[in-house]
């Protein structure tokens, strides 16, 4: 197995030493390189040449397999990324979505400019209900007295809440 | 030319998975790198092992290959491969010396027995070999078994092609004194 760049060798020592002693490290190497040739190294056995080809196989094949998975999941991910983009409203189509969700408020409301006003009346419902179901709350579990009031003065004040609602 | 063609056919079969141009690189090149590893270790198992890691890196790293001296590139995951083993042998031999004080006998004779059909015989160039320090080995070797010029081999080392080419001649004029010594 003598190495085919030899005749180059010869050339590339001369470039480093004076020519006797290029010629004689050339003679070295060459006496040494048959040394190597003359001793060859046992061949890798045909049961293991066999293992590794069916080794390589499978790798090839997982490698394979994990090549088409990412692809997979990268086109699933492109895909996913268009239609998000696709179906992102854009600031023309928010304000008319906009439009259709202002008509389920009623309209007395939506027209009234007196938002303070309006905001009071909800705070005010919000915590009269609170109020009437922890007093409710009470009532089932049987307690007498449900914030300093029996329940018949319940009942009456709940009334007057309904009706005052019911009226607007 | 027609065998770099035949070898650029191989290797683009290679880049697609094709496990009969797997095959084919193992059978153009099991016998060198087994030869390469087998020198380097004097073992024939681990030889086999070695081989059959190169040759799974190879599966892997095929794709990275952009062309060149394929020999350079796979000798190259080679020469890694072995520093790899050494630099593992090194840290079990360290814990070896750290639990027990001492080796158990000379790592030399114990590695350098060679197994073949005629049964366990040591071989004389394997032992001789063993005498030269594991840069100097790997430098013989490699230029011995990848047949690579020397401006690639110092390439592939990372060293300047006058040290590679200094080294190269001690190492084999040393080997041919042990030899007939």
């Amino acid at each position: 197995m003598m190495n085919p760049g030899q005749d180059h060798l010869k050339e590339l020592l001369r470039q480093f030493l004076e020519a006797p002693a290029a010629e004689a490290a050339y003679r070295d190497i060459q006496a040494g390189e048959r040394l190597l040739e003359a001793h060859p190294a046992p061949a890798p056995e045909s049961r293991v040449i066999l293992a590794i080809k069916a080794q390589m196989a499978g790798a090839a094949r997982r490698q394979q397999r994990i090549v088409r998975l990412v692809r997979g999941a990268l086109a699933t991910a492109a895909a996913v990324i268009v239609l998000a983009l696709i179906g992102l409203p854009d600031p023309g189509a928010r304000n008319s979505s906009a439009l259709s969700y202002a008509s389920l408020i009623p309209t007395a409301i939506w027209e009234s400019d007196d938002i303070a006003a309006d905001d009071l009346d909800i705070v005010y419902f919000s915590a009269e209900i609170r109020h009437l179901e922890a007093q409710m709350r009470a009532l089932d579990a049987g307690e007498e007295q449900v914030g300093g009031a029996v329940p018949d003065e319940f009942e009456n004040e709940l009334m007057a809440i309904e009706i005052e609602f019911w009226k607007g | 030319m027609g065998r770099s063609v035949e070898l650029a056919r191989i290797i683009d079969g290679c880049k697609s998975g094709d496990a009969d141009s797997f095959a084919q690189v193992v059978d153009m090149y099991s016998g060198r790198c087994y030869g390469y590893f087998y020198r380097l270790t004097g073992d024939r198992d681990l030889s086999d092992e070695l081989l059959s890691e190169l040759f799974i890196r190879l599966v892997e790293k095929i794709g990275s290959y952009k062309g060149g001296a394929f020999e350079s590139w796979l000798f190259k995951i080679a020469s890694n491969i072995f520093h790899d083993h050494l630099r593992g042998k090194q840290r079990r031999k360290k814990l070896l010396e750290t639990r027990r004080g001492q080796l158990e006998l000379e790592p030399d004779l114990n590695e350098q027995r060679v197994s073949d059909e005629a049964g366990d015989r040591l071989d004389r160039l394997q032992a001789q070999l063993s005498r030269l320090d594991d840069d100097t080995r790997d430098l013989i070797l490699l230029r011995f078994y990848s047949e690579l010029s020397f401006k690639e081999i110092a390439e592939l080392r990372s060293e300047p092609i006058g040290t590679a080419l200094s080294k190269l001649h001690r190492g084999l004029k040393k080997l041919r004194e042990l030899m007939e010594g």
